[in-house]
């Protein structure tokens, strides 16, 4: 079977656009959970789509761009708690800060914030750079 | 004490790659990534982990990925490293 990499495009993309950029990869970025995005099943926005909205926040800090195409993919999910799913007319903010790297492998911490300034997630996930 | 540096880094790979084993079954010249007989099959991510533990534990720095394949290659390796770096 041919497999075709996932865009970063809709409706596979998650994050909308950065709000602060501190460093490479690192930064603020905002996320608007709508109720037509593919993602989104009756109970919210799935853990594992929180995940990879980290991933694709830090990408999008690095500078990449759907458009364009990938810049990375999500590799691997370390220690990520879920403290409830976002729900359609959610805004959230993802803080991400780069834990480690060794080559073209990076680690990530991210923490998934609401409207109100609550932690909705939190945790590290692993992005393999290239496309 | 060597043997208690390596018993060290057999406990920190466990821990940090939630291997289900008893970290004194690894033995000190198996090579930690690839799919070699009596290797523990690490891939890239578990190496970067490896890295991340190493540098928290012993305060050192790996600097790139030849310098972290090659110290990560057996127990035996990341030991002679971690006394390189220690020393």
């Amino acid at each position: 079977m041919d497999f075709q990499p996932l865009p970063h495009a809709f409706p596979f993309r998650f994050a909308d656009g950065v709000v602060e950029r501190t460093g490479p990869a690192e930064g603020r970025v905002r996320a608007t959970v709508t109720a037509n995005a593919a993602a989104v099943r009756a109970t919210g926005f799935p853990a594992a789509a929180l995940a990879e909205l980290v991933a694709q926040s830090a990408l999008l800090l690095q500078g990449g761009d759907a458009a364009l195409g990938r810049k990375g993919f999500l590799a691997g999910i370390s220690d990520f708690s879920v403290e409830r799913l976002p729900v359609p007319g959610d805004v959230l903010t993802v803080d991400v800060a780069i834990a480690g790297r060794l080559g073209d492998t990076v680690k990530l911490e991210g923490v998934v914030t609401d409207g109100e300034g609550r932690a909705v997630a939190r945790g590290a996930v692993i992005v393999k750079q290239g496309s | 004490m060597p043997d208690d540096l390596k018993k060290r880094l057999k406990e920190l790979i466990v821990r940090q790659l939630k291997l289900e084993m008893d970290p004194a079954t690894i033995a000190d010249e198996a090579p930690l990534f690839g799919d070699a007989d009596g290797g523990l099959g690490l891939d890239s991510i578990d190496a970067l982990e490896l890295v991340l533990g190493v540098e928290k534990e012993f305060g050192i720095k790996v600097q790139d990925e030849e310098v972290g394949v090659k110290a990560f290659a057996s127990v035996n390796a990341l030991c002679d490293f971690v006394r390189e770096k220690a020393a």
